[in-house]
């Protein structure tokens, strides 16, 4: 008698990839085994290209059926399913992309898969607070320099080397994409906005600098302005770091002013 | 056999666990297309069933319009990733996430599937068969053990469509599913198109399949629509519910008395209001059949 677990196992496999599952073990009902099993087997990869396909809309209209397929069957062999929701099936998507010949002789897609995947990621990642100018102008600026911003939990920063960004606006809006090519900007903000509306701008290389050191490594204001003063003049910096402040403020990107972190908190 | 229920008193904690059948009236399952006009059109829907996956996210819109439905409706989660009949370890993980979720949502219930989704760490995505063994059974009732004890709480289980079945069955999928029931003490959520669809496959008689189950255990009905290719059917969720699934709907209540009942529609969406429609026809029929009976209990 065939016990439980070989059973789920050839069964799996089988439904996979096409590995035999004994028909001895099936027993013969009104549908034949064959159809039956190939039942499963066209439903498990239908639904994960669907899966694919409604976290990727635009990368499977630019690739177009063919190489969309060749993606989908590459992707689902090469990283089956270990998560229980299918939000979560195409999380490797971009680095797969980056990694396989194929398709790493155009960047442009990995950046792509990157920049929709960011997007999912912006529409339901946790909620938080968002603070505003009014908080920064009652902190004693004595206790500026040791400033720390925790971002909004939605924020994301995603550098661009492609105009992938301009690709999948051409293709979103069904207008024909440009030629793929370097990015006009080094990097994208993406965020979730207080009317949760998703929302993204391009980052230029002064911003990213202050956005690098105070978002992706957490250090405090006086750090990101001296990282500014790399490219700056000593003088311009101040206005610019309080300018990136003020805007980042407004669009709700910074949930928390945090002056405490640094030893003793700041006098109000 | 018909029982006539205060729906207000089955509901309670002390109705539960007598045991009886609570009342619930007739669902919708709630889908993301639809968020907006659930609160806006406030329908007569008595309640939704959630996915219970699809709100296992850290915020956004899901939990936003979770909230707000939740205030305004009674909900039931519906899990698809138990894997209850999976030889693989169950998901403690996923289980602490399930009972998060329920402290905040309070459903009126839990459920999941008689199947099993993965094996060696691999999710399928799909509910996949199992063979109607007393292996099975007792791995399966130990499993639902586990899983009530953490939730402290009953769970409900469905039946599944399926397309295959195994040689070393030892019994029919009625009596392996009673069986669960029986020994793990988890109620049954009937879905009345899944016994038509399988039946179809397997050749097996609907109506027999029903008659076998534990009416008082049949807390909760699914219909939905599915796709006939003459020789097999397909479980599809893409279509309105069949006039044969319709009619098996009805022999069913008069088989077993009033049950909470919802409709699953999961692709080819239509706008709300067409589901409000449909779901007002298994309203009329649940009328239908048991106006003479309360009539009778009165
Ligand atoms: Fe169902």
């Amino acid at each position: 008698m065939i016990s439980l677990d070989p059973l789920e196992q050839r069964f799996l496999a089988h439904v996979r990839g096409g590995a035999e599952f004994p028909r001895a073990w099936c027993a013969q009902g009104r549908v034949d085994s064959d159809i039956g099993l190939s039942i499963y087997a066209n439903a498990y990869s239908a639904r994960l290209c669907e899966a694919l396909e409604s976290d990727h809309p635009v990368l499977a209209a630019y690739l177009g059926d063919a190489l969309w397929a060749e993606f989908c069957s590459g992707y689902i062999g090469a990283h089956p399913s270990r998560v229980r929701s299918l939000r979560h099936f195409g999380a490797q998507v971009p680095s797969w992309l980056a990694q396989q010949k194929s398709f790493a002789d155009y960047p442009a897609i990995a950046e792509l898969a990157a920049f929709e995947r960011a997007l999912l990621d912006v529409f339901d990642s946790a909620d938080g607070g968002r603070g505003d100018w009014s908080e920064l102008q009652s902190l004693d600026p004595a206790a500026w320099p040791g400033l720390r911003l925790k971002f909004h939990p939605s924020v994301r920063l995603l550098p661009t080397t492609t105009n992938a960004v301009e690709i999948w606006r051409a293709l979103k809006d069904t207008q024909s994409p440009p030629a793929a090519g370097a990015s006009s900007v080094p990097a994208r903000l993406l965020w979730r906005d207080r009317e949760r509306i998703s929302r993204f701008r391009p980052v230029e290389a002064d911003e990213l600098v202050a956005l690098r050191s105070l978002l992706s490594e957490q250090r405090n204001f006086a750090d990101s302005c001296e990282q500014l003063a790399v490219t700056r003049a000593a003088d311009e910096v101040p206005a610019l770091a309080l300018g990136f402040l003020r805007q980042w403020l407004d669009e709700g990107i910074i949930s928390q002013l945090d002056i405490a972190s640094d030893g003793a908190p700041a006098p109000r | 056999m018909i029982e006539c229920v205060d729906s207000a008193r089955a509901s309670t904690p002390e109705a539960r666990a007598s045991g009886v059948r609570p009342w619930h009236g007739y669902g919708l399952g709630l889908r993301t297309e639809h968020f907006d006009a659930v609160l806006n059109e406030k329908p007569d829907v008595d309640w939704f069933e959630i996915i219970s996956e699809n709100f296992m996210v850290a915020g956004g819109k899901p939990r936003h319009y979770l909230d707000e439905i939740r205030a305004r409706y009674p909900l039931a989660m519906h899990g698809v990733s138990l894997s209850i009949g999976s030889t693989d370890p169950l998901d403690l993980d996923y289980l602490h996430e399930l009972k998060q979720l329920a402290r905040q949502v309070e459903p009126i219930w839990i459920s999941d599937h008689l199947c099993w989704t993965g094996n060696g760490g691999i999710n399928s995505h799909d509910l996949l068969p199992l063979p109607y063994t007393e292996e099975a059974i007792a791995h399966v009732v130990s499993r639902i053990g586990e899983v009530q004890d953490f939730l402290g709480r009953e769970i409900l289980i469905e039946n599944v469509s399926t397309y295959v079945s195994f040689a070393n069955a030892e019994m029919e999928e009625a009596a392996f599913l009673s069986e669960i029931a029986r020994r793990s003490g988890c109620r049954i959520l009937l879905d009345v198109n899944n016994i038509y669809v399988s039946s179809r496959n397997h050749g097996f008689d609907a109506d027999a399949y029903v008659a076998v189950l534990p009416a008082e255990k049949i807390w909760q009905i699914h219909l939905a629509g599915h796709s006939d290719y003459g020789d097999y059917v397909i479980d599809t969720h893409d279509h309105p519910v069949r006039d044969e699934v319709w009619a098996l709907y009805a022999r069913t209540l008069e088989r077993i008395g009033q049950v909470t009942t919802m409709i699953e529609r999961d692709d080819h969406i239509p706008a709300l209001a067409e589901l409000v429609a449909e779901l007002d026809h298994a309203r009329r029929i649940g009328e239908s059949v048991l106006q003479p009976a309360r009539a009778a209990c009165a």
